[in-house]
């Protein structure tokens, strides 16, 4: 399955393995057909680590989410340049709707473990095409907005997410 | 003066996730900073600097790069590592502070601390405390061979399990007097340290200072509490994974 984000730096098209993460697949699937991720941004920024979105408003209001799904983190994908995979809380089954996508090889992020600490974070896909559009958003200016930390001072919007 | 603070890594072996994270910190939050603090606890064990194995050779490796780049690097005793020495320093070009390091910037007096010194309710690890960190007994640690070493480690680790595990979450926290003690002792503004692994910002009313500041770091268990120090001020940071 491929589905692109339209954002106000251009379009990011991703590969999703519904064979790997069937559960982490079908979740985000959902969001998308339901059109929650249009108008959210990508609120953290780091640039050398990863971009992370889904889950805010550009007034930084959380919108609500669905239940949370079982973490597919050891499904064998790894948390490489280029991949998407679901944030969650430091419990290891708690993502929802936040996603990030890895701007650097991120090991310390993979699964070595069943245990809370070595769950690690579920790799569902890649970006097949706009890496340039990712490039340009992970090097935005980044500063302090409330209790967040490395928030894009200029909202990075995703206009619309949908299935191709 | 552009500092970063941490503590409380806890590094070994057998947890690369915390050595690649704090890999991951030291590439995106030391940029541009003067000093760099470790305030104790950077191993979840220490038994003498004459132990290496491939694990410490890639951190003293990590150590080494980060000292290249900041002018000052230092670290101070936790109550896991109070065994690292001379040589360690030497060997990573960060030096070690007294266990009570006090300095000033812009008009502030800075405290900075591991912070277990001052867990005064839990007499029985302040005996202990006595006793592992005379000269003495060092000595004598230091003399045995690794394997005894490594033994004794392991012993002391399970002892400090076993008596913690009873213990209240106020003995094993700082005691709030001993604080305001040394503070107006040493006449200080903001005091930093880790070791509880209850990051926060507390707000003290002294003598000297009805608006001090007691900054506590985080362990690296999970979200990440660093402080940074500039002259714009002092803060409590959190680096977090996604």
């Amino acid at each position: 399955m491929k589905v692109t984000l339209d954002t106000n730096h251009g379009t990011i098209t991703l590969l999703l393995d519904s064979e790997k993460a069937p559960k982490t697949v079908e979740n985000f699937k959902t969001y998308v057909e339901n059109g929650h991720y249009d108008g959210t941004i990508f609120h953290r920024v780091i640039d050398g680590f990863m971009i992370q979105g889904g889950g805010f408003t550009p007034d930084m209001k959380q919108k609500g989410t669905l239940a949370p799904i079982e973490n597919e983190a050891d499904n064998g994908l790894k948390n490489t340049l280029g991949s998407i995979a679901m944030a969650r809380t430091n419990d290891p089954h708690s993502a929802t709707a936040q996603f990030f996508i890895n701007v650097a090889d991120n090991g310390f992020l993979n699964h070595t473990s069943p245990s809370p600490q070595g769950w690690g974070y579920a790799v569902f896909g890649e970006v097949i095409d706009g890496m340039d559009v990712v490039n340009s958003i992970k090097s935005v200016s980044t500063g302090n907005n409330g209790v967040h930390q490395d928030v894009p001072k200029e909202s990075v919007v995703i206009n619309k997410a949908s299935i191709i | 003066m552009k500092a970063v603070l941490i503590s409380d890594l806890h590094l070994e072996e057998n947890r690369p996730d915390i050595t690649q994270a704090f890999e991951k910190f030291c590439e995106h939050h030391l940029e541009g900073i003067t000093h760099f603090f470790i305030l104790g606890d950077l191993f979840e064990v220490w038994i003498g600097d004459d132990y290496e194995t491939d694990f410490i050779k890639h951190i003293k490796n990590v150590l080494k790069k980060i000292s290249a780049q900041i002018d000052e690097c230092y670290f101070q005793h936790g109550n896991r590592d109070f065994l690292m020495g001379k040589q360690f320093a030497q060997e990573t070009g960060f030096q070690l502070l007294d266990d009570q390091y006090t300095f000033s910037l812009n008009g502030q007096n800075y405290l900075l601390m591991h912070g277990d010194s001052l867990c005064t309710l839990d007499t029985e690890y302040m005996q202990a405390r006595m006793l592992l960190r005379s000269e003495g007994f060092k000595e004598n640690v230091l003399g045995r061979s690794i394997e005894d070493r490594l033994l004794l480690a392991q012993q002391l680790r399970n002892t400090s399990k076993d008596a913690n595990s009873d213990k209240s979450m106020e003995i094993m926290d700082v005691t709030p007097e001993e604080v305001v003690k040394l503070m107006e002792a040493t006449k200080t503004d903001i005091f930093i340290h880790g070791h509880t692994h209850r990051p926060q910002v507390h707000t003290l009313h002294l003598s000297h200072n009805a608006n001090a500041k007691r900054f506590v770091m985080s362990d690296w268990e999970k979200d990440v509490q660093y402080v940074t120090l500039n002259n714009k001020g002092t803060e409590l940071l959190t680096f977090s994974k996604p």
